[in-house]
């Protein structure tokens, strides 16, 4: 099965950082109604920075790996940085060709962190056009 | 075992694929693609309003399809046939015309096994009328529960489904149409999986309005039906405004046409009904009986070889009785999504998530299904070959 390369395989059925318990400073759910998916994404903060990151949800294979390894991409970045990554960043972190059906899987946490940090700058939401789908 | 797959042109240029995901849209036979290809080669033109002969041709085909729908049906007139969009633009109308009627105090009865498209326009009266809408209970097994107490003078409509996209489960309605009918209440039948697979005679039904689509019966997208007993449509106001539905318009008012048109605004989808009336005509000349012996036989063989899978678990009615060729099941450790992905790749269509039934997953407490719909040009080798695919995607994910 192409799409699901090892290293996506096993971030969904060993993730690193699932249900980690870190007392984050930021929090933030998004869910993929059409499909089911869900993803909330937790941030401890170091100043502007990302000290550490836990995520819980339930969905594919897809967006989970993705909830998943979007945790090693983002400890220690500023989140200025966090707010700059796209929908490519994405898809070279899971190194494999992602369809156009599964595009919202593997963006959800990345929407979901994006949006907790808009947020809690008190700036605007981002929704699935703005990672032009 | 008939090859029907031979009149179907999408399926013959595309031999390696396993289309079971028949609820969501029906592959088109040859006959209906060369009836809409001649319409529009022979025959176009707008209808009903122009004086000169093609119009009346296209007029003559249009209307045409119109009677086979009524015939297809049992309709009693053919003017208590309504060419809308699709059953959701069917249920719409009804809606917002029947529902202009309705406000405060109303009540509408729905159930927890219905489709979104029979959920929401509801949600969205209660909105705009104030009226209270209420859900009949669902088990486990995809069956509604009867609740004589949700009848009461003050339940206008009972808005049901004729089976379930989701779970395959063909209620008896008859109860449920006794008990609307009892306190007065109006009664809607979504009957866009039933139409597919079960013959429909208004008459014997006695519901007061019914809805289905033309691309799940075979036809083409962009166009379905209401049916309305006459005196209720004749009550009830325009929905959408323009075109055709009109007898006068004046500078500060307008008065509305007669039957059918009063609900038809604007060009109709013409060369659809002329598709649709080539796929009513299409199974017809195969055979109702048929079509549900290859169907019930198809499903039986499917809900034997899928029950024998330890990694699955099937949703809703569990065996072939009282239900249509549409199984939803979940896999232990798999998410639905993967579950369509992985037969996906191995080239069979099948759909995984709520199927627009999120209050009935929110019931059953799951996120989603992996849902097989069959058709009669499917086949067990098929079957075979899915069971074979579910065994290797539960493998690969655990």
């Amino acid at each position: 099965m192409d799409i699901y390369a090892q290293n996506v395989l096993d971030r969904y059925k060993t993730p690193f950082h699932k249900d980690k318990s870190i007392k984050p400073d930021l929090t933030h759910h998004e869910a993929n109604h059409s499909c089911g998916d869900e993803a909330e994404v937790h941030l401890k903060l170091n100043g502007k920075k990302v000290k550490a990151y836990s995520w819980t949800g339930v969905g594919c294979a897809i967006s989970m790996a993705s909830a998943d390894m979007l945790g090693d991409l983002v400890v220690d970045m500023p989140l200025t940085d966090v707010l700059k990554l796209t929908k490519k960043d994405i898809y070279d972190m899971l190194g494999i060709e992602i369809s156009l059906r599964r595009s919202k899987c593997a963006l959800l946490s990345l929407l979901a962190l994006q949006n907790g940090i808009l947020l809690s700058k008190k700036k605007e939401k981002r929704s699935w056009v703005d990672y032009h789908l | 075992m008939m090859d029907f797959k031979k009149d179907f042109p999408l399926l013959c240029h595309r031999p390696d694929l396993i289309y079971f995901d028949n609820a969501a849209t029906s592959q088109k036979p040859q006959a209906v693609l060369e009836a809409e290809r001649q319409f529009y080669e022979t025959r176009n033109s707008n209808i009903h309003r122009g004086p000169n002969f093609l119009a009346e041709e296209a007029t003559v085909a249009y209307e045409g399809a119109r009677k086979t729908v009524a015939d297809f049906i049992g309709a009693a007139k053919p003017h208590e046939v309504i060419f809308t969009r699709n059953a959701t633009e069917s249920i719409n109308l009804v809606a917002r015309s029947f529902g202009e009627t309705l406000g405060q105090g109303d009540e509408i009865v729905l159930t927890k096994l219905e489709h979104h498209s029979n959920i929401v326009p509801w949600l969205q009266l209660k909105e705009r009328r104030g009226v209270t809408v209420r859900f009949l209970e669902v088990t486990p097994e995809g069956e509604i529960v009867m609740d004589e107490s949700a009848f009461t003078k003050k339940t206008k409509l009972l808005a049901i489904t004729g089976m379930s996209n989701a779970l395959g489960t063909i209620p008896d309605l008859r109860p449920f149409i006794t008990a609307a009918h009892r306190v007065g209440a109006k009664v809607l039948v979504d009957a866009s999986q039933l139409a597919v697979h079960s013959p429909i005679d208004m008459q014997a039904l006695g519901c007061d309005f019914l809805a289905f689509t033309g691309h799940k019966l075979y036809g083409p997208t962009g166009i379905g039906v209401l049916y309305g007993k006459e005196a209720l449509l004749e009550a009830m106001p325009p929905f959408l405004g323009g075109g055709d539905m009109i007898e006068e318009v004046f500078l500060d008012h307008f008065t509305p046409a007669g039957l059918p048109n009063k609900f038809e605004a604007g060009t109709p989808n013409i060369a659809g009904a002329v598709g649709l009336k080539a796929a009513i005509e299409y199974i017809e000349s195969i055979g109702r009986d048929v079509i549900h012996k290859t169907e019930s036989d198809l499903t039986e063989y499917l809900l034997k070889k899928l029950s024998a899978l330890p990694c699955l678990t099937l949703v809703g009615p569990k065996t072939s009785k009282n239900r249509g060729p549409i199984v939803s099941f979940t896999m232990k450790g798999v998410h639905p999504h993967d579950v369509a992905e992985g037969l996906s790749q191995k080239q069979i269509c099948i759909r995984g998530g709520h199927h627009c039934c999120q209050p009935l997953m929110d019931e059953l407490k799951i996120p989603g299904t992996a849902r097989i719909s069959l058709a009669f040009y499917n086949t067990s080798q098929e079957i075979d070959r899915c069971v074979e695919a579910l065994q290797e995607t539960y493998n690969y994910f655990t």
